[in-house]
């Protein structure tokens, strides 16, 4: 039934394999080199940001040297920058946003992994994965239009009030009620940060072996023990590397804080008050920025971000590359 | 005995607080997505008419649409996702196929991850000091390479974690067959992997759809229909920006309901997207 | 089914005696570990070979050298000659994917490319001919005609080969390295993720496909390996203990091993 020529193709076939594998071999040289050229130009990538901010910024900072960090004053008609007042207001409003969506964020993670009925487990996760692929434009606007004046008219003439003559947070907390500041962009970055901080962190409690949780709710502990005890700190890393995460989010967040935070060069005791972050800063004035002096300074702030949100970053996903080792995922 | 009684008490009476408070977490979770959406769908929904679509932005106080707008940032996602996906996608096979084992992909893999979540506004920087200083003007090519920026690293991560997915058995047979590694991963591990690799492209144009900070110094504004790459160009997020933050009723108006449109993109595309890969895991 | 052993003596040696494949002094290392060591043997011509021992004895290993899949993995390297036709084919200058058309390779689970039926039967022969529609269809039928699975996909050539079952899928990958015209076809545990009646079938092919192809087949089943072939390797540790002719090596092996892992004393 067969032939000794379907096992063995004649030397004039040979002869046609062996070009066509040569040409094959050129392909793949050609195919490797792309794709590696791809992902070093990944590299080139940051690498071109942090030499161009550098080089961008180099005139501000020959200028104002050291002192840039540490003064408040921002006077472009006698082009004296000082980069204190933006620093102060982008790390003041991260930490407020972290330290409202954490506990929401994590309790969210508890009520996904643990509380919830099955059926409503993947339509909440997915409902609040959504809410971080709202582009940030949109929270700014509603904060502008919508959650501002709330905070004007109601929330904030109250707790002015409440605290009235209190010292210390009487200061905090002073008028007048302008529904823009300080306080308002904070809640509006705690919103954007609280699905990336829930997300990571029900991703971490799903790392959690079950024989251990069992093994806890074996000897009576309550959900509350289990997740206290067992659950959050086998998770702690992973759990803090989303907290970076977040905060990395926060820090570099631009337009919803442009929109609510009313672009004021001052530190204010108050958390009502109006205030600046580095990119609202950048957002509203750099393309008005006339002068090189200008321009430069504005660079020199962005050039701050960049150093500031590369280390939390990078904290962060060695966090989080750690939790990654252990489940060898 | 009553004290052990008494601690069961208590350690009930804390759980069952405690775990109230998450579900009132969830609650507020909720209730911020429903807030937002309720107010956009409110405010954008009555401004929503077919001359949106077909007419230009007003100049201040007269009635007008968001043509040139939509359509500078269709154009300039487009030519984004176009100059991006190819490079994120070979970047990504380099790291799950060619690359799998060796240094570079590792660390690319972690600066790739920190591209991932980098402030936005600093991209717009970059493009900034590399295009727009050189050239002397802003343009809708700078804005469309800050886009592709954004969109880079998204596509490296998902096409690298939808290549993992696919078995090694898979390509060790593609390899005994006598196909080249090219072929192997484009007949083999990119058909097996190509609802996970669109998936993370649609995020992509999810993304930059709505990024307005990288577009303020580098795309600009245009007020007036333009088809020049090389001059400014409108764009729906940095028009509603700039509207949103007017004294004019009629362009707050136009802000909300480009805003409502991006949200609808957004949104629609996440969750096509995530239907895509639904899918495949169901299979 | 077929006796217990199918070979008797006076057949084997009808058939040629030429040698297919020589592995002389072969060592294999993942990174630092020595995974083979020292081996040598001969494989014949257009006959079954079976490698047998315990899992983690190198039997896979030193299969996945002859067409050096294993290049496809960092830090795992060999060292010796095997000798194909008498050409080493672990020399620097041997082209992989041309060796690879020369020795075929069937997997422990089956592996349909994700396409359909047809394509995947193509998509090897397309690599290395330029074949027009009509001998394209010829050659997907001849394939599929000598896996037996013919008759049951003939009228479904464009459906996923996904959609197949287990038995199915396997005998798809077996036409597939038919169709590319090797000249060795090695099997890494063909039948180990397959039903008994699929497994029948897997054997019997092998029998038929002795007549034009060198096969070597690794496996853990022992009767498997009394079935359907005429010699026989013990490994053990990565060091081969025993080869000989099928029939001596279950009836009456030289090695104290052998007898013992045989009989199911280890393993």
């Amino acid at each position: 039934m067969t032939v000794v020529s379907e096992a063995m193709p004649p030397s004039a076939a040979m002869k046609i394999r062996e070009a066509t594998v040569r040409r094959f071999a050129l392909t793949d040289t050609i195919f490797r080199t792309a794709t590696r050229f791809s992902a070093i130009l990944v590299l080139l990538i940051l690498g071109g940001v942090a030499v161009s901010l550098f080089a961008g910024s180099w005139q501000a900072l020959s200028t104002f040297g050291f002192s840039f960090l540490t003064t408040e004053s921002w006077n472009p008609v006698t082009e004296k920058f000082g980069a204190l007042a933006p620093i102060y207001g982008t790390i003041i409003t991260s930490a407020i946003a972290i330290l409202i969506a954490v506990p929401i964020g994590i309790g969210i993670a508890v009520f996904l992994t643990e509380l919830c009925p099955r059926p409503l487990r993947r339509p909440i996760g997915i409902a609040v994965e959504l809410l971080a692929g709202i582009p940030s434009i949109i929270y700014g606007i509603w904060g502008l239009f919508v959650f501002a004046p709330f905070l004007q008219t109601t929330v904030q003439p109250f707790v002015i009030d409440l605290f009235k003559g209190i010292p210390g947070l009487s200061n905090l907390f002073a008028g007048p009620p302008y529904g823009i500041g300080m306080l308002t962009s904070a809640l509006i970055l705690a919103i954007m940060v609280l699905p990336f901080i829930t997300s990571i962190s029900k991703d971490v409690f799903d790392t959690v072996p079950s024989v251990l949780k069992e093994s806890a709710y074996g000897i009576g502990c309550t959900t509350w023990e289990v997740t206290r005890r067992v659950v959050i700190p086998y998770t702690r890393v992973g759990i803090m590397g989303g907290v970076m995460l977040g905060l990395g989010r926060a820090l570099g967040e631009t337009m919803a804080v442009t929109f609510v935070i009313g672009n004021a060069h001052r530190i204010s005791a108050s958390l009502f008050a109006p205030g600046t972050t580095i990119s609202a800063t950048i957002a509203n004035e750099f393309t008005e920025a006339d002068g090189e002096l200008y321009t430069s300074s504005l660079v020199a702030l962005g050039l701050i971000l960049f150093v500031i949100t590369l280390v939390i970053l990078a904290i962060a996903r060695y966090m989080l590359m750690r939790i990654d080792a252990r489940t060898g995922a | 005995m009553s004290t052990a009684e008494s601690l069961h008490q208590s350690r009930k009476r804390k759980n069952a607080v405690m775990m109230t408070l998450c579900v009132a977490a969830a609650g507020i979770g909720l209730a911020w997505l429903a807030l937002i959406l309720g107010a956009l769908l409110y405010k954008g929904v009555s401004g929503l008419s077919l001359s949106v679509f077909t007419e230009m932005t007003p100049p201040p106080g007269e009635a007008g649409g968001l043509l040139n707008a939509i359509a500078g940032s269709l154009i300039m996602t487009i030519i984004a996702v176009v100059v991006g996906t190819p490079i994120g996608v070979l970047a990504g096979t380099y790291m799950a196929e060619y690359g799998r084992f060796s240094k570079l992909t590792t660390i690319v893999r972690f600066i790739n991850d920190i591209l991932l979540s980098a402030p936005s506004i600093i991209v717009g920087l970059f493009v900034y000091e590399l295009l727009v200083r050189p050239m002397g003007h802003f343009s809708a090519i700078a804005g469309a390479f800050a886009l592709a920026i954004l969109v880079i690293p998204v596509v490296v991560r998902t096409t690298e974690d939808m290549l993992t997915l696919v078995p090694n058995s898979l390509r060790e047979a593609g390899t005994a067959i006598g196909a080249p590694r090219w072929i192997v991963i484009k007949s083999v591990a990119y058909r097996a992997a190509l609802s996970g690799i669109v998936t993370g492209i649609l995020l992509a144009i999810a993304r930059i759809s709505g990024e307005t900070a990288p577009l303020l110094f580098t795309a600009l504004n245009n007020q007036f229909w333009s088809g020049n790459l090389n001059a400014p160009m409108a764009s729906l997020p940095v028009t509603i920006f700039q509207f949103a933050l007017s004294p004019y009723e009629e362009w707050q108006q136009l802000a909300w309901t480009g805003a409502l449109i991006i949200t609808l993109t957004v949104l629609g595309l996440s969750i096509f997207a995530r239907s895509l890969t639904g899918r495949r895991e169901d299979r | 089914m077929k006796p217990m052993l199918s070979t008797d003596l006076n057949m084997a040696e009808s058939v040629t005696e030429k040698t297919k494949i020589e592995v002389k002094n072969l060592n294999f290392y993942y990174g630092e570990s020595k995974a083979l060591k020292d081996i040598s043997l001969s494989l014949r011509e257009r006959s079954v070979t079976a490698f047998i021992g315990p899992s983690g004895c190198g039997k896979s290993t030193l299969l996945r050298v002859f067409n050096r899949i294993y290049e496809l993995y960092p830090k795992q390297r060999a060292e010796g000659q095997v000798l194909l036709d008498g050409k080493n084919i672990l020399d620097r200058s041997q082209d992989l994917n041309l060796l690879r058309t020369k020795i075929g390779m069937v997997f422990q689970k089956p592996t349909p490319f994700p396409m359909s039926i047809y394509e995947n039967i193509a998509f090897g022969v397309r690599l290395y001919e330029k074949l027009g529609k009509g001998e394209m269809d010829g050659r997907v039928e001849q394939a599929l005609k000598r896996a037996a699975l013919w008759t049951e996909v003939k009228d479904k050539l464009n459906a996923s080969g996904l959609s197949l079952s287990g038995g199915q899928q396997q005998r798809l990958c077996i036409a597939r390295t038919v169709a590319v015209k090797p000249e060795v076809i090695l099997l890494d545990e063909p039948a180990s993720a397959l039903d008994p009646l699929s497994t029948a079938k897997i054997e019997e092919l092998i029998d038929e496909l002795q007549a034009d192809y060198t096969i070597v087949i690794v496996t853990h089943n022992m009767q498997q390996a009394a079935r359907v072939s005429k010699q026989t390797a013990f490994m053990y540790l990565g060091e081969l203990v025993e080869f000989d002719a099928t029939e001596k090596i279950f009836t009456s092996p030289r090695e104290k091993r052998t007898q013992d892992y045989i009989t199911g004393r280890f393993g």
